[in-house]
């Protein structure tokens, strides 16, 4: 007689408190699942920081190379090769390193002072832990080219990301001379035509030839003064 | 580059002779960029060591070398052959400039700016404002603090070239940087005095 007292239980009754947990249990999780995923895809959405890393793409595809075209004869790329793109690559990274130490400063007390949202700081972040792993990979990388070359690569890459940034400034500059001195010259014949036209009219009155003389001869010593302080 | 192991592959091949990456699909950046590792990779191939050595020590000789050209065209200048002086600047510019890009910037700068002051000069002593005045510029960019000679001399050949407003503002921000430089202050001076010369005109 128990099992039919067992189960004479006022179903009915318990209907609603077990609707009631059901329900709540299935609000709370869904709410959970729909609040990770639409947060995953944020921050999934939100724009890279830095475009795309071309150096580090040209290093890993010729990486990958090697093994995929192995049916005919394979165009082995020898280690200097994939050394050099790794010193590119690295030289990269010091340009970003650069750049994100610069941003950090001005990116984080704008966000305290709340002229930017909090999205330009977790891209910023993201940016930045993509930073580091991408630095230990280097390191690695090198370290399994050459002994010990982990140490320095990214010295050396300091080093030429600096190097190239003073040959562009220079030869920039250095490339104005033949402009410069085009219009110099053009410039300088302006003036002796101008001269020679006031020296001409000065021969017609001869009033004004006085002072232009006299401006001759102010200038004169002061031009020979100049040359001597040169020596 | 959402996740570390993602990358790319781009469409490279080398060719087996000399070992030259090209790209079946160029585009400007790409092509830029192969051409720039195939240069690094020809440097590369001339160092002893398989990886670059670090940046200190550096490699004496090259130094000697740009040293001793320098030395030559001073030489030259105070003979007074100024065009054999501006030849032998020339050449060590050379040489400064195609050291190895691993060895240390500042060095460069250093020989840089050192090599463009006194090219400068020379081109001055001949008359060539305007080769001065960028070779001055361009010395003063390599080195800012420390060169009061490069922005004087910038300084006069605006000034002989009758560029006065900017030979004004040029000076002014050398003396900015420098401090005050007795020779600069003076050049002031007389800009200043010419600038006047010509309103009063």
């Amino acid at each position: 007689m128990a099992l039919p007292a067992f189960l004479d239980i006022d179903w009915k009754g318990l209907a609603l408190p077990f609707a009631y947990v059901i329900v709540l249990a299935g609000a709370l999780m869904t709410f959970s699942s729909v609040y990770r995923k639409r947060k995953a895809a944020e921050s999934a959405n939100l724009a890279p920081w830095f475009g795309p890393h071309l150096q580090r793409n040209i290093y890993l595809s010729l990486l990958h190379m090697q093994p995929e075209e192995g049916g005919e004869k394979t165009p082995r790329i020898p280690d200097s090769v994939l050394r050099a793109a790794l010193l590119r690559r690295a030289v990269e990274d010091i340009r970003r390193l650069i750049q994100i130490k610069n941003a950090k400063q001005a990116c984080s007390s704008l966000l305290q002072r709340g002229s930017v949202g909090d999205d330009l700081w977790q891209r910023f972040q993201r940016a930045e832990k993509e930073m580091e792993a991408e630095l230990r990979d280097v390191v690695q990388e090198a370290n399994a080219l050459a002994p010990n070359w982990g140490q320095s690569i990214f010295q050396s890459a300091h080093e030429m990301a600096g190097n190239a940034h003073i040959r562009t400034q220079i030869d920039d500059l250095l490339a104005t001379t033949e402009s410069e001195k085009k219009w110099w010259e053009k410039r300088r014949g302006q003036i002796q035509s101008d001269f020679m036209k006031e020296i001409d009219s000065s021969e017609q009155s001869p009033s004004k030839a006085a002072s232009e003389e006299d401006a001759v001869l102010v200038d004169t010593p002061s031009k020979s003064k100049k040359k001597g302080a040169k020596k | 580059m959402s996740d570390l192991t993602h990358f790319d592959l781009l469409p490279l091949q080398m060719d087996p002779q000399s070992k030259a990456i090209s790209t079946l699909k160029p585009s400007r950046a790409l092509t830029a960029e192969l051409e720039q590792l195939n240069t690094l990779h020809r440097s590369l191939l001339g160092l002893e060591t398989p990886a670059p050595p670090p940046p200190i020590p550096v490699n004496p000789k090259r130094t000697a070398g740009v040293t001793k050209l320098r030395d030559s065209g001073n030489a030259e200048y105070r003979k007074g052959k100024f065009a054999d002086a501006i030849k032998f600047y020339s050449l060590g510019l050379q040489m400064a400039t195609t050291r190895p890009l691993w060895e240390p910037a500042a060095l460069v700068r250093e020989e840089i700016s050192g090599l463009l002051a006194n090219r400068a000069q020379a081109h001055m002593a001949l008359q060539n404002w305007a080769e001065g005045a960028v070779d001055a510029n361009a010395s003063v960019e390599a080195r800012w603090v420390g060169n009061a000679k490069a922005w004087w001399r910038r300084g006069r050949c605006l000034l002989e070239m009758g560029r006065l407003d900017e030979a004004r503002e040029w000076v002014k921000r050398g003396l900015e940087v420098e401090g005050e430089e007795a020779e600069l202050v003076q050049l002031l001076k007389e800009i200043d005095t010419k600038i006047e010369k010509n309103q009063a005109s």
